[in-house]
Order: C-alpha cells, then structure tokens, then sequence
C-alpha cells in the first residue's frame, strides 16, 4: 500500500484540507472547488489497488490501454499567508454497497494521508461534510462545526455563518461524522495535529439525494475563503446553485400543499429546534422520497470486458 | 508472496510456463469452464496447489445450487510435459487486487511463468450460424505482433473491467506478457453452453501449445445442438424469423432478445 509523489514541493507548516464524497457531496464540491480556485497543483497520489477495485478499462486495437481507478490525489498551493495541501479522495474505500469508508482500510488510507502531511510539516487538518439539519432549502445554510480542542472551537465560530455542533438542537453537540471525513480528523487527533470539521447544513429531506447540494458547499467555501484571507470567484458554483434548486424546487412542488404549509414554517422558526413538520409528514417524505429522486432509465447493460 | 495464502499440495515442475485462467461464474456460454475441465482431462493435469478461500470469499455459510453445496475454489493444475499451469476459480468476492497478486505470485515463483492467458466468453449479437470469433486484447504489442498469425480478432472497448481484465493489466505491470481470449457467444446460447465456441478456444490452444487435442467428440454436440435449434425455427415461425433478422445483421428489441433467448434454452436445456 503505497504513496506516490510526483515532486517534493518546498512548503512551510501547510495545512490540510480533505475532501471525500459524503451526504450532498457538500464537503467534496467545496474542496474540490477551492482547490481548483486556488490552482492547486498535484503532486502526488495514494496508489488505489489496495483500496479500490478499477471503474474503466479501455482496450484499443487489441491493446490494453489503461485500466483506471478512482483517483485520490494531493494538491498542493503555496498562498501569501499560509501553505496548503489538498487531499481529494474520489471515493471512500467503502465496503460492498456502502458509500463510507469503514474499518481496516479506511484507518490505512487516514494514516497515508496523514504520512505525506507531517512528511511535509502539516500541524492542522481540515475536512468537510455535510450536517443533516432541519433547515429549509430556501435558508443559507450555516456551516456547522467540530474540532480537536476548545481553543479551535473559539477560533472557527470567530468565522460568519459557523456554529458549533452544540448549538444545533436535540444533539447536546454529540453525534459521528461517517466516514473518512471523520476518521481523518480523529486519527489527525490521535497522532497531535489540529483537526476541523466544516459541515454544511443540509434539510434532512434532502440527505438521500442522489444529487450534490452545492448552497452548503458555497457556505463552507465561504467559510474557507475567510480562513485562508482568500477571495473566491462563485460563478461556476452558483451556477450549480441555480440548476439544484431548480430540481429541489419541482420535487417540493411535489409535495401535499398543507405539508408545504407546514414545512415552510421552518423559514420562520429558530433552527434550533427540529420543527415545521409533522411525524406524519416525515412519514410521507420517507415513502414518497426515493420516488421523487428517482432518475430517469435504467444505466448500462451490465456488460464488462 | 504471501505463502499463508495458499495450500501448496505438490512442488511444480516448470519452467517458463504458461498460465491459463479460467472464471467458473458469469460464464457465459459454460465456454471458461468446459475448456478449463477438458484440458484439465485430456492433459492428465496433476493438483499441485490453491489459494485458500479465507479474505476473498464470503464464508458465513455455504451456498448451493441444484441441491449441491457449493465451495469457492481457486485452484492450479500442472500439465509438465507442455509447461501448462492451469488456474481455475470464482470470481473472488472480495479482495481482487489480492487474489490476483497471489495468482501471479504462484505462477511466477514456483512455475517461472513466461505467459498469460485468460478464457471468457463474451454475448455477441450474431446468429449462432455465423462463425465464431475469438476477439483478444493483449497487454503487450510484441505480443500481439507475435500471435498474428492465429485468427483472433483484436477487440476495442471502454466500460468496467472484467476481472480477465484486471489481470492482464496487473501480469503488465510485471512485464508478463498476456492475451485475453474472448470468443463471441450467440446471446441466446450464453445460458446453456455454446460447443462450437468450446472448440474454437480450444482449437486455439492446442495451435499455440501444440497439445495433439482431438477435438472431434465436439462436432455430435455441435450438430445435435444446430439441429435441435433448426427444428425450432420450423416449428415456430416468431423464432425462426428473429433468427432470420440476426442472420441479416438486424437487431431485436430487449422483449425479443429475451423471448428467443428464453425458446432456445427451453429446447437445449442447461447443457446444450
């Protein structure tokens, strides 16, 4: 199981920021799309074969030509304040059918990660994900947070739009992030860096959408985008922005008119609290949800060479 | 290697070997199986080890099928007198990376293996009365260069990998020269088994190995079998015709496909 660099870039103390797909794919956009601001340059990977079986062959000719993982890949961008290095996971190293790394191999691929950030001087670590809230698509999404220390804590809530895991109500500030956007920050803990977790909130009917929820990424990235001293241009994401609400919106037009009533109210009451709609309610989304989702057709045949 | 992965019964005796690979599910046509068993008869192949199934298969219980309990095997034979080593076994459900490491281990350090090949019959579109093809996808051009001469039809795809696949990329990257045989099999015999496709990867082999095969028990089964599908046309006009539409190059629609698919597997049955 190994860590292939590509360059041994010169860089001072940088810090890490990981992304993996989660809920909404809100951690991974947000990554992903501060990455690609920032021109982040690759400089490495994590060979894939232990951790991921291949998703493409292409044979030309009679000729093996490539066969290709998904990628995990470090980044790095040197800023006037700070240096930094990306880590994107394309994939979590999930078992059969799950989508959250567990186990053996999501513990190796953390501490690999963790390898070529202390290689290179890293004392903090950052990942992003999603909080499953009982907000209102309409709402600009909070980014709620977790850290390694109280003294981090103070820092992340000095940011706009952040609130600790404490302030969202009915969780007494417990809860588990899934996956390695969550064992990545334990396991940073375990060896002594700084760790931090940004989640963007994300309406609790929305959490088993098959599509990204890129309102929360924006939050998170502007929350980056305060961190790191850094401006970022949001064209492209709020392009995204307009084209998932135009979805979310005919799926809520979907739903029975006096649930709407209901679940509107989330507009106007504190969001601490779950609230806006009924258990009845919640029993009609839970059932009627997958249908809603539902995309079009049936994808390939089945067949592989 | 990791020798705590196989169950070694018998040292190997060879040197600069060929390694044949066979999958025992998904296969198409029972074409991976049949030519696996038959060479595995016909060249007295001695058992000489297996990987052990622990890591790679489900083992919380045993599965069967037609009222026989099923064990996940993954095992070598060695043919000595033509430096064959054979490799038969599921798909692993687990672990692939792994399980193909361990193969190519076990061939290149006990057996020196100096070639690669892999059987897997691939559903094709055409009449069963048109003649066979065997497509192939090398991992090396100089390999390629050199099996020119043998009739096999270079293939070009993109999509997921088969795990022959998987395998010939990883034999690349120890620089093992390797060919990955896909005849093309009728989709309406990829049920049951397809004889003249069996002979034709077999007529392969014993070309390329020199083997002295007699592969003329096929040809009863092969003419049972084309009968047996002949008097279904006469008999039944939809299928003769969907047959017709193949024989042209024209397609059929998925209800089709199923339909013919469905007639001709009642008439042969599983075993062709």
């Amino acid at each position: 199981m190994g860590i292939k660099l590509f360059e041994q870039p010169e860089l001072e103390r940088p810090e890490l920021i990981c992304g993996w797909p989660g809920i909404g794919n809100v951690g991974l956009v947000a990554v992903d799309t501060l990455k690609g601001m920032l021109l982040a340059e690759e400089f490495g990977e994590i060979e894939p074969w232990d951790f991921f079986y291949p998703k493409r062959v292409s044979i030309r000719d009679g000729l093996l030509q490539s066969l290709e993982f998904p990628a995990n890949k470090f980044y790095y961008q040197r800023l006037r304040e700070r240096d930094l290095i990306f880590f994107i996971g394309e994939k979590q190293p999930a078992g059969e059918g799950g989508m959250y790394a567990t186990g053996e191999k999501a513990y190796k691929i953390a501490n690999l990660v963790l390898d070529v950030a202390e290689k290179f001087g890293c004392r903090r670590v950052y990942t992003s994900g999603a909080c499953v809230s009982p907000t209102h698509h309409a709402l600009k999404p909070r980014v709620v947070s977790v850290a390694s220390s109280t003294q981090l804590t103070e820092e992340v809530t000095r940011y706009q739009n952040t609130i600790l895991m404490s302030g969202m109500g009915g969780r007494e500030g417990e809860g588990v992030i899934t996956g390695l956007n969550g064992l990545l920050l334990a396991v940073a803990k375990k060896r002594g860096l700084e760790s931090i977790c940004l989640m963007g909130e994300i309406p609790d009917w929305l959490a088993g959408s098959p599509f990204p929820y890129p309102r929360a990424s924006k939050s998170v990235l502007e929350v980056f985008a305060d961190i790191l001293g850094v401006t970022i241009d949001f064209i492209v994401l709020d392009k995204m922005v307009a084209q998932i609400e135009g979805v979310i919106e005919r799926i809520y037009e979907g739903f029975p008119s006096e649930m709407k009533e209901r679940y509107d109210q989330r507009k106007f009451i504190a969001r601490a609290e779950p609230g806006g709609i009924t258990e009845e309610d919640a029993r009609w989304i839970k059932e009627h949800i997958e249908g809603l989702f539902k995309k079009g057709g049936e994808e390939g045949g089945g067949k592989s060479v | 290697m990791e020798e705590s992965l196989f169950e070694i019964y018998q040292a190997p005796q060879l040197r600069n070997s060929s390694l044949i690979v066979g999958w025992q599910n998904h296969d198409v046509g029972k074409l991976s199986s049949k030519v696996i068993h038959f060479l595995n008869q016909k060249l007295e192949t001695q058992r000489v080890a297996e990987i052990k199934p622990a890591g790679f298969f489900p083992l919380g219980g045993a599965t069967f099928k037609d009222d026989l309990i099923q064990v996940p095997e993954s095992k070598f034979w060695a043919c000595q007198s033509h430096d064959l080593l054979v490799f038969s076994s599921e798909e692993p459900k687990y672990e692939w990376y792994r399980f193909l490491t361990a193969v190519l281990d076990f061939a290149e350090h006990h057996c020196q293996v100096k070639e690669l090949y892999t059987i897997s019959g691939t559903p094709s579109l055409a009449a069963h009365t048109a003649p066979r093809k065997i497509l192939a996808v090398y991992n090396q051009p100089e390999f390629q260069k050199t099996l020119r001469g043998y009739g096999l039809e270079d293939m070009t795809w993109e999509g997921p990998p088969a795990i022959s696949s998987y395998l010939l990329w990883a034999a690349k990257r120890r620089q093992i020269p390797g060919l990955s045989l896909w005849p093309e099999i009728p989709f309406y015999l990829a049920a049951g088994e397809d004889l003249l496709a069996i002979k034709l990867t077999l007529s392969f082999l014993d070309r390329r190995f020199s083997l002295g095969l007699d592969l003329g028990e096929f040809d009863q089964g092969i003419r049972n079998q084309n009968e047996k599908i002949a008097q279904l046309r006469r008999k039944n006009t939809e299928i003769n015709e969907y047959i017709n539409r193949l024989e042209s190059g024209l397609s059929l629609n998925e209800e089709e496909q199923v339909r013919l698919a469905r007639e001709v597997y009642e008439v042969l049955g599983r075993r062709g």
